[in-house]
């Protein structure tokens, strides 16, 4: 067996480690470890902070992200407020709400639900990219992992949302009964609720872990989810089979919620039960999402 | 102390047992090399010990810690680095290095502090604040190990480390081991490379079909499977013809071409009956070399066997 030149043997270990190719990095050979000793983990919660901080740093960093994230509210009020707007003679239409004040509480929670499929896609790209797997060798619970990247979510559908509520406002004359506050109130429970929900994408892309069947998978979950609802026309305006299903479906009462908030600026029961069914789904979907991340592959 | 210890450690999938009964006892502060064929369950072996996998049968304690019962312990301890890259290639070299650091519990300067060091101890300082995805392969490795030395880890493991390293990095590699098992970390490593094992490893352990076939020192290893042999080299055919004779008559059944005959060493008094023989014969040899058996040899006499039966 013929060996290179060894920088030095195992049998004298006490000399000093020669550098094998002679390079200038002679001088940084020396592996120290400085004041790392102690450094052995920290608390969950702070293990969130620095996962949620990473990703939302990999967010605004992404210019083309922001720019998409600019243009497709854009996109989705001129589809759906535009071409829709002849729903406002369906059945069951509340009379004298224009199609767009109507419509957008569900575009807003439309969006929000949109950061879990960003949130899913976002633990995908981990999975492969590898990082998931370092952070399983580490001290960093499964579940601080899941957490940063449903509240990165958070963030990005916050910002997604003002900038909706923006061009609404400004294109197209967005003004709902409700006053600001009611909108206000509006928007954190589309939050809310669509955090709570997004958990379902992120629960689907522990278990699915390919970008590809995940986005077909999120497309199956969000069409029921979206149009099975009263996202577009009111429950009744549904064929009779429809209405029973938009009545179990939590986007319904998250929609109906936002609904009264920017309508009235009141919150009625609806409101409650939009966050404890929202809560009741993330309570199922967080330890699905924990097993599917901690499964070998 | 052992850093590591398993006992009839399994793990099925589905109806294939990758790991089958493996019995190990590591010393702390020693380097365990893993051989064996791909599939052998080098990987199987390392990721059970390192919490990414549960065992399907058996115990194994890492660094004083159950694998299964106190996994969050375990992983306190160790630093693993596999065969992939584990690191966000979107975001910079330092940045990797950087949230490996702060997830460990290091302050922010004394984050950036640590990321700066390893960055010119890896010779990534120039590429420092480029995304990772733009780097070399080698490169990937180097900042992948780079993470996993953002502390000293009790129990280091280092799955093919040498593989897609060029010849420096990996001489640099092999030196870091021993820094490391001189400050007390304990190393297993799977590699290939047998003579990375036989370079760094105080044991080897060379696992086939999930299950230990040969375990022992490197030179324990060699000297129960290998043979030492000589070669002669004459400088004329004539000589050549007369000291094949001689070898032949003394029952050391020389192998010929040219004027080089090559004989194995069974016995212990070989060697000095080639050198007998050679003198009765009175030739006179330009060359009379003895080689000692490689781990090669070694690796493939024992994973042969196994095939075979």
């Amino acid at each position: 067996m013929t060996a290179p030149a060894a920088p030095s043997t195992a049998d004298d270990p006490g000399s000093p480690p020669a550098n094998a190719a002679g390079r200038s990095r002679a001088d940084a050979r020396g592996l120290s470890f400085g004041e790392s000793g102690g450094w052995c983990g920290i608390g969950a919660g702070a293990q969130v902070r620095v996962l949620t901080a990473r990703s939302v740093r990999a967010f605004v960093a992404d210019r083309r992200l922001l720019v998409v994230s600019l243009i497709e509210p854009l996109v989705m009020l001129t589809a759906f407020g535009q071409v829709l707007s002849g729903l406002a003679h369906a059945p069951g239409f509340p009379a004298g709400v224009r199609y767009l004040d109507f419509l957008l509480p569900a575009l807003l929670l439309t969006t929000a639900l949109q950061s879990g499929v960003q949130a899913g896609t976002g633990l995908v790209d981990d999975l492969r990219g590898g990082l998931l797997t370092r952070l399983r060798t580490m001290p960093v619970q499964p579940v601080a992992v899941l957490v940063a990247r449903s509240l990165d979510g958070l963030v990005r559908g916050t910002l997604r949302l003002v900038i909706l509520l923006t061009l609404a406002r400004c294109v197209f004359g967005h003004r709902p009964t409700g006053g600001a506050v009611g909108l206000a109130a509006a928007v954190a429970l589309c939050l809310a609720v669509g955090w709570s929900l997004g958990w379902v994408f992120i629960a689907l892309a522990c278990w699915i872990d390919r970008a590809e069947p995940l986005h077909a998978a999120a497309g199956l979950v969000m069409f029921p989810l979206m149009f099975a609802s009263d996202a577009f026309v009111p429950v009744a305006g549904l064929p009779e089979w429809l209405r029973w299903i938009a009545r179990a479906n939590p986007v319904t009462y998250g929609i109906d919620a936002a609904r009264d908030l920017s309508l009235t600026g009141t919150a009625g029961p609806g409101v409650l039960a939009a966050v404890i069914t929202g809560l009741a789904v993330a309570t199922l979907m967080i330890p699905l999402a924990v097993r599917g991340l901690a499964r070998p592959r | 102390m052992n850093a590591i210890e398993a006992v009839g450690l399994g793990r099925r999938f589905g109806a294939v047992a990758a790991l089958d009964g493996v019995d190990l006892a590591v010393p702390a502060g020693s380097v365990l090399g893993l051989l064996g064929h791909n599939g052998a369950g080098k990987s199987t072996l390392v990721h059970v010990l390192a919490t990414l996998l549960r065992p399907t049968s058996g115990t194994a304690r890492v660094a004083g810690h159950d694998v299964v019962r106190q996994a969050a312990r375990v992983r306190r301890s160790i630093g693993v680095t596999g065969q992939q890259a584990t690191l966000d290639l979107t975001m910079s070299g330092r940045d990797n290095l950087l949230l490996v650091a702060r997830l460990l519990g290091a302050g922010r300067r004394q984050a950036r502090a640590r990321a700066d060091h390893l960055l010119d101890l890896f010779g990534l300082a120039a590429a420092a604040d480029r995304p990772a995805r733009t780097y070399s392969g080698g490169m990937r490795r180097r900042l992948d190990l780079a993470a996993t030395l953002v502390r000293r880890p009790e129990v280091l493991f280092l799955d093919e480390p040498g593989t897609g390293l060029d010849p420096v990095s990996r001489l640099d590699l092999w030196d870091m081991v021993r820094q490391l098992t001189g400050t007390g970390t304990t190393v297993v490593l799977t590699t290939q490379h047998l003579e990375e094992a036989d370079r760094l490893a105080d044991a080897i352990v060379v696992l086939a079909g999930g299950r230990i076939i040969a375990s022992g020192s490197p030179a324990d290893l060699k000297a129960r499977v290998g043979r030492r042999t000589a070669t002669v080299q004459l400088s004329t055919d004539p000589d050549a013809d007369a000291a094949e004779t001689a070898l032949r008559r003394a029952d050391l059944r020389p192998v010929r071409d040219g004027r080089t005959l090559t004989t194995a060493l069974t016995r212990d008094s070989d060697l000095t009956a080639v050198v007998r023989a050679l003198d009765a014969a009175a030739v006179e040899p330009d060359r009379l070399t003895v080689a000692e058996p490689g781990l090669d040899e070694v690796y493939l006499a024992l994973t042969a066997r196994t095939e075979a039966r």
